[in-house]
């Protein structure tokens, strides 16, 4: 399962990249593409606004098959606050900046990629793929003068044997 | 003592993915008062001259933005998350940071 999180975090986040190159965030001092796994930073770490969180809840697993297959339910978190230099008064239409963004990220065909092990380095291919279903937008919550929404992903894959 | 990560490495896609943990550096904070708080949770006031040093030196734009960065206050051994960074101004200059920590789990009764 965490190959298949791996893989999916990091195809997201080159996606996004070369979609708006521009949407980066600083984390403990350096500049990444706008995408970060909650559960991989530091518990302390604030939300950032014009970014994406990823954060991986429900969990289930079928096992009739030859391999197993997951199914593991992808929380995308984001919002923003607009730009201060126009009083916030965009932040609808850059909330919906990044609605585009995200449903191109994740939409765009091909919906699957070959899953790694990015445990070893050099990080090595896997047999058998990451495959994801569209992308389900929340509603859009007002908190201050943040916009946020939760956008959610179903992520398939296969438990290869040995494979944690 | 206030407990600080390092800088991230650019680029580090293993940071990126929760395999490698940044290295962390505890650096003195004096003077401060401690004052209790409801269970574990404590208050902290940080004198602003010492926060003032502190962002100086580590490079940071702000008080709020150095507490928003570090990973934890110790206290008598014991790591207690900040849990909310509020400041008291004079004439538009921070005097005193308040700080409520929070207390680690296994403490909670």
């Amino acid at each position: 399962m965490q190959n298949a999180r791996d893989t999916f975090y990091l195809t997201l986040r080159d996606r996004l990249a070369a979609l708006n190159p521009a949407r980066t965030m600083v984390v403990r001092g350096a500049t990444r593409p706008g995408l970060l796994v909650e559960e991989n930073e530091l518990a302390s770490a604030y939300e950032p606004a014009d970014a994406f969180r990823l954060r991986w809840t429900g969990v289930r697993v079928d096992a009739v098959g030859a391999l197993p297959l997951v199914v593991m339910v992808c929380e995308i978190r984001y919002g923003t606050d607009g730009n201060a230099g126009n009083g916030g008064m965009d932040r609808g239409r850059l909330l919906a900046g990044m609605d585009a963004e995200l449903a191109g990220a994740v939409n765009a065909a091909p919906q699957r990629v070959g899953k790694r092990n990015y445990a070893v380095s050099p990080s090595v291919e896997l047999g058998t793929n990451v495959f994801w279903g569209d992308v389900a937008f929340g509603a859009v919550t007002v908190n201050g003068e943040r916009l946020e929404r939760v956008a959610t992903v179903e992520v398939f894959c296969y438990q290869e044997a040995g494979e944690l | 003592m206030l407990r600080m990560p390092a800088p991230a490495s650019a680029g580090d896609v293993g940071e990126q993915l929760g395999l490698a943990v940044p290295e962390f550096q505890d650096v003195e904070l004096a003077p401060v008062v401690l004052l209790r708080g409801k269970g574990t949770q404590r208050e902290l006031l940080v004198s602003a001259a010492a926060v003032n040093a502190l962002v100086g030196s580590m490079g940071y734009s702000a008080g709020s933005v150095l507490f928003a960065d570090a990973f934890g206050v110790l206290l008598d051994g014991v790591l207690m998350a900040v849990e909310s960074v509020a400041e008291s101004e004079l004439s538009g200059s921070p005097y005193v940071y308040r700080l409520t920590l929070r207390g680690p789990v296994s403490l909670v009764v």
